[in-house]
C-alpha cells in the first residue's frame, strides 16, 4: 500500500513540479513583455533530453552525481506529507521529522559536488565551489526560523507543525517567515542569488559536462525538488493542507513570490550574496526568535 | 485584444510546422516530434551575424515561443549557428565544438559568407563554403539575414527535423575521412586548436 | 627642435604633416638613439604604432613608429628603411611594453624577424606556412584559387585588374552621363524661369 501511496507523490510531484516551470517560464516571458512558450515546454525538453546519445565518459563517479542528487530529491520528497489530515499521500512521514527533512536538503548538492568534482571542466568545480559556498550562508537563517518554529509549536513532526497553527506561522511569526522566505529564494535558484549557475558567468556551472539523459535527470530533480521545498514551506509557514486544491493554490502563490523576485532582481556576485544572507536574513531571523520566545 | 496580429503569426509559423505527416512509425513521429519542438541552441557567435542573434531570442522576436532557447555549454547544446564567415582560426574552434556537441545535432549556417564566400571572397584567410569542412542542415542567405529570416530558417530546420530528414550528423560519421580531408587543407595536419586548462597562462597569452 | 634633429642625426627628411604631426626620416642605425632622445628630452611617452610599408620596387620596408605625447596632444612619426630580404630589426618591447604585440604582428604579416622578442608566435594565422600575406608578393587571388573551392555559380573570382578596369569605366559612363543631363538641364532651365514668369 505504501509504495502506491509512495509512487503516487512521485507522479504527482513531477507533474506538477513541470507544470510549475513550464509557468515560471512563461511568466517571466511575460514579465519581459514577451509571448512565452507553452506551458509543457520544460517537459518536452526534459523528455528530449531523454533521446539524446551520450557522447562523454568521465568515469562512474561523474554519472553518478545525477543520481545521487536525484535520490536526494524523492528522499526529500518522500518524507514531507503532502496533507495534514487523512491516510494518503503520507509516505515516510511517520518515520521521520524535520530533522531528517533538514538534512536531506543538502545531500543532493553534496552528491552534486562529488560528481562535478571528477568531471574536469573548470566551470562545473566554479559553479560547484559557488554554490557550496552560497550553501552555508543560505541555511544559517532558514535553520535559525525552522528550530525556532519546531520549538514554538514544540515538536518536530512536519504534520503536527501544520495542523497546530491557529493563524498561519507567517503572520504570527512575520520576521521568521521574512528570513526564512529569503534563503528560500536561494535554495529555488532565482536571482538574485543563482549564483552556481549563472549562464553567462560559469556557463551554467554544474551543469556544464552533462549532456543527454543525465541532463535531463537533472532537469526532473529539480522539478521534483521544488515542489516538495515549496510543500515543505506551506507546512511550516502557511499551515498545511487538507486537499489537493488547498495545497496547489498555496504552493502556486508561494512559487509565484519567489520567481517574482527572480524576474525582477539582478544576480548578486558570489562574495556579495554570502555577505548579504549572512548579515540581512540572519539579523532578522535572530531578531524574530527574540521577539517570539519573548511574549 | 491588442495581441491579435501576434496570436495570428505565432498560428501561421506553427501551422507551417505542424503540416508535416510522413513519418515511419508512431515512436519515430513522437520522438521526432519532441526533438523538433525543443531546440537549445549554442551561445556561440562567429562573425557579424552574431549580432543578429540577441534579438531573435530576447523579447522583440521572441524564439522561444518556438521552443528554441539558448543553452550554455556545447554538451547541452543541440545546433550550433555558424553566424558569418568562418576565418581557419575559427574554423578550428567551430568544428572542435561541433564534435564536443552529442548527437543528434544540428547546424544552421547564417549568411552568404558561409554559403560562397560572399565579400571575403578574395579573402586568403576565409572559407568559403563551409558544408566542405562540416555538414550544414541549412542555410540562411542575407548579409546579414534579419531575425525574421533566422526564424524562419529555424521553422523549416524544424519541419525537416519532424520529417526525419535533418540527419546532418550522420551524414558526418559516415563521410567522415572526406571532411577530415578538407579541414587538413587548409588547416593544416593538426585541426583541433592547442589549448588547454591554462592556455591563459603561457606563451604570452592568447 | 627640428633643427637640432637636423643636425644631430644628418638628414633633411622633416616635414610638418600637421600641426598635430611632425614626420622625420632618417637611417635605421640611428633609430633608437633617437626615439630615446624624443622619449627622454621631449616626453614623448606612448608608442602608438608600429607601421610597415612594403617597397617592392625598392626592396626595402619602410618601418614607422608612430610617438605621441599625451600632455602636449602632439605626435611624431619616425621612418626607417630596413632591408627586405632577411628583413629583421632590434625589438623595442624593453621600452615599450605595447612594442611586443605590435612586433608579434608585423612578424606574422611580413615576416620580419624583431631581435629580442620573447614571444613571436603567430596571432591569428595558426600553422600558416605560406607566404606572410601582406608581403607584396604575395598574390591573393592566385593563393585563394588555388586552395580554396568556390561553389558553381560565382563568377567573379576573375582578375581584379581588369574587373576594376571595367568598373571605373562603367563608373567614367555613368558620370558622363549625368554631366550631360545637368547640362541639359541647365540649358532647359532658362526656358522654365521664363515659364514660371510668364505664369506670374
Amino acid at each position: 500500500m505504501i509504495v502506491v501511496d509512495l509512487l503516487l507523490m512521485l507522479v504527482v510531484a513531477y507533474a506538477v513540479g513541470f507544470l510549475y516551470y513550464g509557468l515560471y517560464r512563461n511568466i517571466t516571458a511575460r514579465f519581459q513583455r514577451r509571448f512565452g512558450p507553452p506551458v509543457w515546454q520544460s517537459f518536452i525538453d526534459s523528455i528530449k533530453f531523454f533521446f539524446k546519445e551520450e557522447s562523454t565518459s568521465h568515469g562512474w563517479m561523474f554519472y553518478l552525481g545525477p543520481v545521487i542528487m536525484m535520490s536526494g530529491a524523492i528522499m526529500t520528497l518522500f518524507f514531507i506529507p503532502f496533507f495534514t489530515v487523512g491516510d494518503t499521500f503520507q509516505g515516510l512521514s511517520q518515520y521521520g521529522n524535520a530533522f531528517v527533512i533538514l538534512y536531506l536538503l543538502v545531500l543532493g548538492p553534496l552528491g552534486n559536488a562529488l560528481g562535478v568534482g571528477t568531471g574536469g571542466s573548470p566551470f562545473g568545480a566554479m559553479g560547484i565551489t559557488r554554490g557550496l559556498t552560497r550553501l552555508f550562508a543560505m541555511e544559517l537563517p532558514f535553520y535559525i526560523a525552522v528550530i525556532a518554529i519546531m520549538s514554538l509549536s514544540g515538536s518536530a513532526d512536519i504534520a503536527t507543525i501544520a495542523s497546530e497553527q491557529t493563524t498561519f506561522n507567517a503572520f504570527a511569526y512575520p520576521l521568521l517567515f521574512i528570513a526564512a522566505m529569503i534563503s528560500f529564494i536561494g535554495m529555488m535558484g532565482q536571482s538574485p542569488f543563482d549564483v552556481p549557475g549563472a549562464p553567462v558567468e560559469v556557463y551554467s556551472g554544474p551543469a556544464s559536462e552533462f549532456s543527454g539523459k543525465f541532463l535531463a535527470l537533472l532537469m526532473s530533480q529539480s522539478a521534483i525538488f521544488t515542489f516538495a521545498k515549496l510543500v515543505l514551506m506551506v507546512h511550516l509557514f502557511l499551515g498545511g493542507a487538507s486537499g489537493f486544491l488547498e495545497l496547489l493554490l498555496k504552493t502556486f502563490i508561494l512559487f509565484i513570490v519567489v520567481i517574482a523576485f527572480g524576474a525582477i532582481y539582478g544576480r548578486f556576485k558570489t562574495p556579495q550574496a554570502v555577505d548579504f544572507l549572512l548579515k540581512v536574513p540572519t539579523t532578522i531571523a535572530v531578531v524574530g526568535l527574540i521577539l517570539a520566545t519573548w511574549s | 485584444m491588442e495581441h491579435n496580429g501576434f496570436i495570428q503569426e505565432q498560428k501561421t509559423l506553427e501551422g507551417d510546422l505542424n503540416s508535416d505527416t510522413s513519418h515511419k512509425n508512431s515512436v519515430d513521429f513522437l520522438m521526432n516530434w519532441f526533438r523538433k519542438r525543443s531546440i537549445f541552441v549554442l551561445a556561440y557567435g562567429t562573425g557579424c551575424g552574431a549580432i543578429e542573434m540577441p534579438p531573435t531570442f530576447t523579447s522583440r522576436y521572441d524564439a522561444e515561443r518556438l521552443g528554441i532557447r539558448g543553452a550554455a555549454t556545447p554538451r547541452q547544446a543541440d545546433v550550433i549557428i555558424v553566424s558569418g564567415y568562418c576565418s581557419y582560426k575559427t574554423l578550428r574552434r567551430i568544428i572542435r565544438t561541433y564534435e564536443q556537441m552529442s548527437n543528434p545535432k544540428y547546424v544552421l549556417a547564417l549568411g552568404s559568407c558561409t554559403v560562397n564566400g560572399g565579400m571575403y571572397w578574395d579573402s586568403y584567410n576565409t572559407i568559403k563554403k563551409l558544408e566542405d569542412y562540416m555538414p550544414v542542415d541549412m542555410y540562411v542567405n542575407g548579409c546579414m539575414p534579419r531575425p525574421e529570416s533566422i526564424l524562419e530558417g529555424f521553422i523549416a530546420l524544424q519541419k525537416e527535423i519532424g520529417e526525419g530528414k535533418a540527419s546532418s550528423w550522420q551524414k558526418y560519421e559516415e563521410n567522415y575521412e572526406f571532411y577530415r580531408k578538407n579541414q587538413e587543407a587548409v588547416l593544416g595536419k593538426k585541426v583541433e586548436p592547442s589549448y588547454d586548462a591554462d592556455w591563459y597562462l603561457y606563451d604570452g597569452g592568447l | 627642435m627640428f633643427k637640432e634633429i637636423k643636425k644631430r642625426f644628418a638628414t633633411d627628411d622633416v616635414e610638418v604633416k600637421r600641426p598635430d604631426l611632425y614626420k622625420v626620416g632618417i637611417k635605421y642605425t640611428r633609430l633608437f638613439e633617437l626615439v630615446h632622445m624624443l622619449r627622454d628630452e621631449y616626453e614623448y611617452k606612448t608608442l602608438n604604432a608600429i607601421t610597415c610599408t612594403d617597397w617592392i620596387e625598392e626592396g626595402h620596408f619602410a618601418l614607422t613608429y608612430m610617438l605621441t605625447t599625451l600632455d602636449r596632444k602632439h605626435t611624431f612619426m619616425i621612418q626607417t628603411m630596413i632591408n627586405r630580404e632577411d628583413a629583421h630589426a632590434k625589438t623595442f618591447s624593453h621600452e615599450f611594453k605595447q612594442a611586443q604585440i605590435m612586433e608579434r604582428d608585423l612578424h606574422e604579416m611580413y615576416g620580419i624577424d624583431f631581435i629580442g622578442n620573447e614571444n613571436l608566435k603567430e596571432l591569428s594565422l595558426e600553422n600558416w606556412i605560406h607566404t606572410p600575406p601582406l608581403r607584396r608578393e604575395f598574390d591573393t587571388l592566385e593563393f585563394v584559387n588555388n586552395h580554396l573551392t568556390f561553389r558553381e555559380g560565382r563568377d567573379d573570382n576573375v582578375d581584379t585588374k581588369a574587373e576594376t578596369k571595367r568598373l571605373r569605366a562603367l563608373k567614367k559612363a555613368a558620370k558622363e552621363a549625368a554631366k550631360k543631363a545637368k547640362e541639359e538641364a541647365k540649358a532647359q532651365k532658362p526656358k522654365d524661369e521664363k515659364i514660371k514668369e510668364g505664369g506670374g
